[in-house]
């Protein structure tokens, strides 16, 4: 293919993008915007920028584009210096969100998201498949493709912002705290729909942000930055957290990265205990003779069905006839799924107020029991069952429950 | 009734019509050879006295059609804040009145008021409604939903929410349209002399066709001053009254 | 009854204008010369339209990209808003008898002075227009890939469309009314009947002043119509909020 063809269409896919001594001065201030930074992204990859206001993130991200232009340095994309292309042409190849949206008011959501492929002369045919097929990735309702933004919801709004960035397929996307203006619940929402989007399309992003928790989320590698666009730590979140590079990192993390490092863990990759499982009818003297087993780790016994579906705790009383009864004293208390977030089963454990918590497999089946104490193993042993990684990069068991704003 | 009207003094303030046709004297003539004489210093410094009552005159209209405009619109913009059905009509009334060339509005009213100062300052009162109007409108648009929310949640009542933070609030676009509204009819109460209300335009209308390019000049420069001047003393009540936003400016 | 109202006095001083209008009636000033009917208004009011369409339009082709031009790049506030204000305080009589002294009496040093006239308004709201727009629009929009220009034509203008209206509405105003009196430069048009009252009579002098009140409210009926045509939908569901 011509190149410059090439260049005109985006190929779609993922590129890397490298900084190469990248500085920004404004007049004749001494310290610069961002200082000769250097950062390799890989493709496909979600580097998040995160760091205090005027720690130069939001300056870095926006010379990729050339909003802001380089005073020294180079970026590359995919191998080609940004500084080579025209500007306008550069932008049509590069997703760009913003936390305001920036939705044009005076055009529909249909014509918002034809911008850049109106831009690059595609056919109306072609437009419109790649508009329904957008908004259906989004999330959002095709009947909304004539409205305007006013009659749109913030999360919708921004919704679409996405869409219209990834009208053309850029190999690399911008996201300048794209879910800033939004309210907490469905900023959760749009940052799991985003996630699971990204594991289906896999593009670069960058990806600007002040909450660290949103990093840690959202990000395969985290940039810290404190000032002047300086790296003081570029590692993935699970490293930051178990490791952070110096005091500062460590301060922005938070005191809580222990429980921070929690989000990054599913119930089921750790090694859970095991409490004797008993069946209705089984006899009672088998099962406690497990009690009593000087290797039990868990001495309570656990009611379960002709499945192995837990039904609930079986007491002294319980045991104390021939045969397990169909019923248990003790009711089940919180149970957990092995797809569960570390840190929220905590939660749900600690709420529950009993030592133990019967864990479940996606099709209920009894598959271990954890308890606050596991956990605090855990964190103090440096190894992990499975690699620490962002928790929904990882094929997840079941859906997570989502409906749309 | 028309014969009857004819028959009225034309002139209540006696300049109009006697133009400079008849002040043709040796004195103004050099100055009224316009391809030579642009501005004659000399017969500006000698005559000057000659304005001062026409630009007192044009001074009065103005200021009382404004202050009228300004009570009428005012209490139009009132009743539009709270039922919005009237915004509109106000606005295409208040639009229409705006858009009939003064001088055809001052003869309008011929046979309704005759001519004099009283058909000058309805007229002119008409000119500055919608002005007046679209900036108060626009003022108390702008105020924040914030502030009259915890104002209500305090426990004030419409009308004091009204009088005590949305009004406040709006009093830059307030000023704003009068100084645009006394700006703008300053400049059309020259015209004023066709409603044989005197008038700066006295000294430029001659009534037949010979005019004066000093004479223009001069009256024209003092009705722009009048106009600027009171503009800048408008600008400066307003910012005394808006201290609030001395202190934004500053802190900024 | 409708005759009852219109033969009540303060109707009957326009009857005589009605006929004046419509028919070439004796004046009865200069006595037997036939002066009025509907041909003689609607000559004089065609050059009226003439002249202001010409001005109006001379207008916007210097202010619009003008304010367009300072208001994207945000600079010249100052000079952009005081051109207004100055602009607003200059009476047109004044304006017109010196262009009747000094250019001499013509129909295209008319359509200039008017034009000139008519620049403030367009260009102070063109640029307040375009500066009003969100920034973040603006922002995306550039990000997108949008060149300066196509930013301006494709989001800012749009945007501004209706401050730029109602600036062109304003300019309007101004031009048919001193248009009106553009028989003092020597150009005829309606408002011949009103200063020519030793020539048409009262009755001429009532009808010009009719006639130039509903040609007046003509144009101001027409771009009135005009912007709500120009208006997008999203920006008048925005504006409704």
């Amino acid at each position: 293919m011509p190149a410059s063809e090439a260049i005109e269409q985006p190929q779609g896919g993922a590129s890397s993008v490298s900084y190469q001594g990248a500085t920004k001065r404004y007049g004749n201030t001494s310290a610069p915007a961002v200082d000769h930074l250097d950062l390799e992204v890989e493709a496909g990859e979600i580097c998040v920028l995160v760091g205090p206001s005027g720690c130069g993130k939001t300056t870095s991200m926006r010379m990729v584009n050339r909003m802001i232009e380089l005073s020294e340095g180079d970026i590359l994309i995919g191998g080609e210096s940004v500084k080579k292309r025209d500007a306008a042409k550069l932008r049509r190849e590069i997703g760009y969100v913003i936390q305001q949206v920036g939705l044009f008011p005076h055009r529909t959501i249909a014509q918002n998201i034809a911008t850049v492929p109106q831009l690059l002369d595609w056919d109306k045919e072609r437009i419109r498949a790649r508009t329904t097929e957008l908004l259906d990735l989004v999330g959002l309702d095709p009947d909304l493709a004539d409205r305007f933004p006013v009659q749109l919801s913030g999360g919708q709004q921004q919704r679409v912002g996405v869409a219209r960035a990834l009208a053309v397929d850029p190999p690399v996307m911008l996201m300048d705290e794209p879910f800033g203006a939004i309210d907490p619940i469905n900023r959760e929402r749009l940052q799991n729909e985003f996630l699971r989007l990204q594991a289906e399309i896999r593009k670069t992003i960058l990806f600007v942000t002040h909450d660290i928790d949103e990093a840690i989320k959202m990000g395969d590698r985290i940039a810290i930055m404190k000032q002047h666009g300086r790296v003081e730590q570029y590692a993935t979140p699970s490293e930051i957290l178990m490791s952070p590079a110096n005091e500062f990192v460590e301060d922005f993390v938070g005191a809580d990265r222990a429980l921070k490092r929690l989000s990054l863990l599913r119930v089921g990759d750790i090694d859970l205990w095991k409490a004797p499982n008993a069946r209705p009818g089984q006899s009672t003297a088998e099962v406690r003779a497990e009690l009593d087993a000087p290797d039990v780790e868990v001495p309570y016994a656990l009611l379960v069905d002709a499945d192995e579906r837990p039904q609930g705790w079986l007491s002294r009383r319980d045991l104390a006839g021939d045969t397990v009864p169909a019923t248990a004293d003790a009711p089940l208390g919180p149970v957990l799924e092995t797809g569960d977030v570390m840190r929220d089963a905590l939660a749900d454990l600690l709420q529950g107020e009993s030592m133990y918590a019967a864990v479940v497999d996606h099709q209920g089946r009894i598959a271990g029991i954890l308890s606050v104490e596991i956990i605090s193993e855990f964190l103090a042993s440096p190894v992990a069952k499975t690699e620490e990684q962002s928790a929904v990069e990882r094929p997840v068991e079941h859906p997570v429950d989502s409906p749309h704003d | 009734m028309i014969s009857a009207l004819s028959a009225l003094p034309t002139a209540a303030v006696g300049e109009v019509g006697e133009g400079f046709l008849k002040h043709r004297t040796g004195e103004t003539l050099p100055c009224q050879a316009h391809t030579s004489h642009l501005f004659c210093w000399d017969w500006a410094t000698e005559h000057i006295n000659r304005f001062g009552t026409p630009a007192l005159q044009q001074f009065e209209l103005v200021v009382i059609s404004v202050l009228i405009g300004f009570a009428i619109a005012f209490a139009f913009a009132l009743f539009a804040h709270r039922y919005r059905p009237l915004q509109w009509p106000l606005l295409a009334g208040t639009g229409v009145l705006f858009a009939i060339p003064s001088i055809a509005f001052f003869l309008l009213l011929l046979p309704i008021t005759g001519r004099g100062r009283e058909t000058a300052i309805i007229a002119l009162s008409a000119y500055t409604l919608q002005i007046i109007y679209r900036n108060v409108m626009q003022g108390l648009g702008n105020v924040p939903e914030s502030a009259k929310d915890a104002a209500r949640g305090m426990g004030f009542t419409q009308r004091q929410i009204l009088w005590k933070v949305e009004l406040p609030l709006a009093v830059p676009e307030i000023v704003g349209g009068l100084r645009i509204a006394t700006v703008s009819t300053m400049a059309i109460a020259t015209l004023a002399v066709f409603a044989h209300a005197g008038g700066l335009g006295t000294q430029i209308y001659a009534g037949g066709n010979e005019v004066f390019p000093t004479a223009i000049i001069i009256a024209g420069g003092i009705a722009i001053l009048m106009a600027l001047g009171i503009d800048a003393v408008l600008l400066t009540v307003q910012r005394f009254a808006t201290p609030w936003r001395r202190a934004a400016a500053e802190a900024a | 009854m409708t005759a009852a109202l219109l033969t009540h006095p303060l109707f009957a001083g326009f009857t005589g204008a009605f006929e004046f209008i419509f028919s070439k009636q004796e004046s009865d000033v200069t006595g037997g010369k036939k002066v009025g009917g509907i041909e003689q208004v609607l000559e004089l009011a065609w050059t009226q339209i003439e002249l202001s369409v010409l001005a109006l339009l001379l207008a916007m082709l210097i202010a619009i990209p003008a304010g367009l031009y300072f208001g994207h790049r945000g600079k010249g506030e100052l000079i952009a808003v005081g051109i207004g204000n100055a602009g607003r305080a200059i009476p047109e009589l004044a304006a017109i008898a010196l262009v009747a002294t000094v250019i001499g009496v013509g129909f295209p040093g008319l359509v200039f002075v008017l034009a000139l006239l008519g620049v403030p308004p367009i260009l102070t709201n063109t640029f307040v227009g375009v500066r009003q727009v969100d920034h973040a629009t603006v922002d995306a929009s550039r990000g997108l890939g949008l060149t300066e220009f196509q930013v301006i034509r494709k989001v800012e203008l749009p945007l501004a469309v209706p401050s730029i209206m109602t600036g062109i509405r304003g300019a309007t105003v101004n031009i048919v009314a001193t248009a009106t009196i553009a028989p003092l430069a020597g150009v005829l048009t309606l408002g011949d009947f009103i200063l020519g009252e030793n020539v048409y009579g009262v009755n001429g002098v009532l009808a010009g002043a009719i006639c130039t009140a509903i040609l007046a409210l003509l144009f101001e009926f027409a771009l009135a119509g005009l912007q709500r045509r120009l208006t997008s939908k999203g920006l008048r569901l925005q504006q409704a909020q």
